[in-house]
């Protein structure tokens, strides 16, 4: 099974993104994909105050195919509580922080407590990890080491300046997961399996509007052991939402 | 397209300061690995820091692989007058074909005055200038596309996209760049978002759109993917992205 483990479905029409779940779907299908992790691009409840039954609705429509993860902003008190509580009822699999559309840091109590109640519900935070502040890996790493429960994934793991960075908090938190989308270097892919082990780095693309076929292409071109690609591509994803509890 | 026509716009070769070098016979080796036969090169920082000597192995290289390799001059700006002298070395001594400039390596502001004595002797000389683009303070898009306005004679090559973010920051900017610029063409190496290329050939035609690898620091066997693999685009306009483009501004 290969899982793309970060994927976008939103309507945003003053960034001309028109990401709707059957292009979604239409992009798995073109790479051999079987499902995808998905999340809108607002925080909710900004912009969409009904985004997570947006989102529900949508990957309603491809049984099977898509898993939900509820991007939030922290700032909003209790009401941020309930939109998380929510998404797990609705068969959510974890929740989504990209600060740089929320300017909340990764360690701020705000963050931290959203991230709590997702490890309550043994699911994982994805977080948008790059080379913007309040996003890159040591930054990031804080609210791993908060909340040392809690599974912690950098997604883009370091993007294009910080992939070292990446692997280096990756080794120094156990509780961290790489995932490879966007980041462009495929050795890198490599370095990190051979530094904190197969077992926790995972495929993702950033889809729909980078290529999915092109990611994958990434993983196969970092020249993994038939073994460890099979991990990366697909198994650690499913393994990470196999346990999460509404 | 058949691969001897294919140019990859922008490998760099000879070693590397920050590791990771190639020479010339393992950068030839790499690009047809992709299925691409010819590059345009520029000179890797070398570890002595001085590039003069990283001209001359870029000359090398082009006298090695005639057919294969184009050759760019790298010169550091901060160095003044020794950096237009050392330019003109490398065009008429060397019998490179055009610059390189990388802000963030050498530390400068592309739009800034050090910049201007290069551009002019481009301007004098009818050679294209490869920039690297999207480093935050010294080459950021609108910095870009002011130098373009300063020298609007002079063809100038975006590398990355025209931006390094994975957030998709740069992309409006990269975009006005090229809309308000005409002498300004972009690079397909490592961009955020399959779709930003795409549109990039819908809005300012595929004529405006080059592919690159930055290898080795990229992998082309992925990155020429991003063109070949494009869902989107036509044989003649990948055609025109694979090396009709680069034969055209950069293969001199």
């Amino acid at each position: 099974m290969i899982i793309d483990a970060h994927m976008h479905v939103d309507d945003i029409p003053a960034l001309g993104w028109k990401m709707g779940a059957d292009l979604v779907v239409s992009r798995l299908d073109q790479a051999g994909i079987d499902v995808g992790w998905v999340m809108t691009i607002v925080d909710a409840p900004e912009v969409n105050s009904n985004a997570i039954e947006w989102l529900a609705e949508a990957m309603a429509e491809f049984p099977g195919r898509l898993e939900g993860f509820a991007r939030i902003h922290p700032w909003y008190g209790d009401l941020s509580l309930e939109l998380l509580d929510r998404a797990f009822a609705l068969g959510y699999k974890g929740l989504k922080f990209h600060a740089v559309t929320t300017i909340a840091h990764p360690s701020g109590e705000d963050s931290l407590r959203l991230i709590r109640r997702a490890a309550e519900h043994n699911a994982p935070t994805l977080f948008h990890c790059g080379d913007e502040p309040l996003t890159t890996p040591l930054t990031v790493a804080f609210a791993a080491a908060a909340v040392p429960q809690a599974t912690i994934i950098l997604g883009h793991m370091g993007a294009y300046l910080h992939t070292d960075e990446a692997i280096e908090v990756a080794e120094r938190h156990e509780n961290i997961i790489l995932e490879t989308s966007g980041m462009p270097y495929p050795h890198k892919i490599a370095e990190a399996v051979r530094r904190i082990g197969a077992e926790r780095v995972m495929f993702a693309s950033d889809g729909p509007g980078c290529s999915p076929k092109i990611d994958l292409e990434k993983i196969r071109v970092a020249g993994l052991s038939p073994a460890d690609e099979l991990l990366v591509m697909g198994l650690n994803a499913r393994k990470l939402i196999d346990g999460v509890v509404k | 397209m058949s691969a001897g026509s294919s140019i990859d716009s922008h490998v760099y070769v000879g070693e590397s300061l920050y590791g990771g070098g190639v020479d010339a016979d393992e950068l030839i080796a790499r690009i047809e690995a992709a299925g691409v036969h010819r590059a345009i090169a520029v000179p890797a920082r070398p570890p002595g820091y001085h590039l003069g000597p990283a001209n001359d192995v870029a000359a090398a290289a082009q006298c090695a692989y005639p057919d294969q390799l184009r050759c760019f001059a790298r010169v550091d700006p901060n160095q003044g007058d020794a950096a237009v002298a050392e330019l003109e070395r490398a065009l008429d001594t060397l019998g490179l074909g055009g610059l390189f400039l990388h802000p963030n390596e050498e530390l400068f502001r592309i739009n800034g005055p050090l910049v201007r004595p290069l551009m002019a002797v481009a301007r004098e000389r009818g050679i294209p200038v490869i920039v690297a683009t999207g480093w935050l303070a010294v080459s950021e898009g609108p910095q870009v596309a002011d130098l373009a306005r300063q020298f609007p004679e002079v063809p100038i090559v975006m590398t990355n996209g025209g931006q390094i973010n994975l957030s998709g920051l740069g992309q409006v900017d990269a975009e006005i760049a090229l809309d308000t610029c005409p002498n300004l063409t972009v690079q397909t190496a490592g961009t955020y978002r399959e779709d930003f290329i795409e549109g990039c050939v819908r809005r300012f035609g595929a004529e405006r759109v080059l592919y690159a690898s930055s290898c080795p620091v990229m992998e082309p066997r992925l990155e020429v993917k991003r063109v070949q693999w494009a869902p989107n685009l036509s044989d003649a306009e990948k055609q025109l992205m694979l090396g009709a483009n680069a034969e055209r501004i950069l293969w001199r």
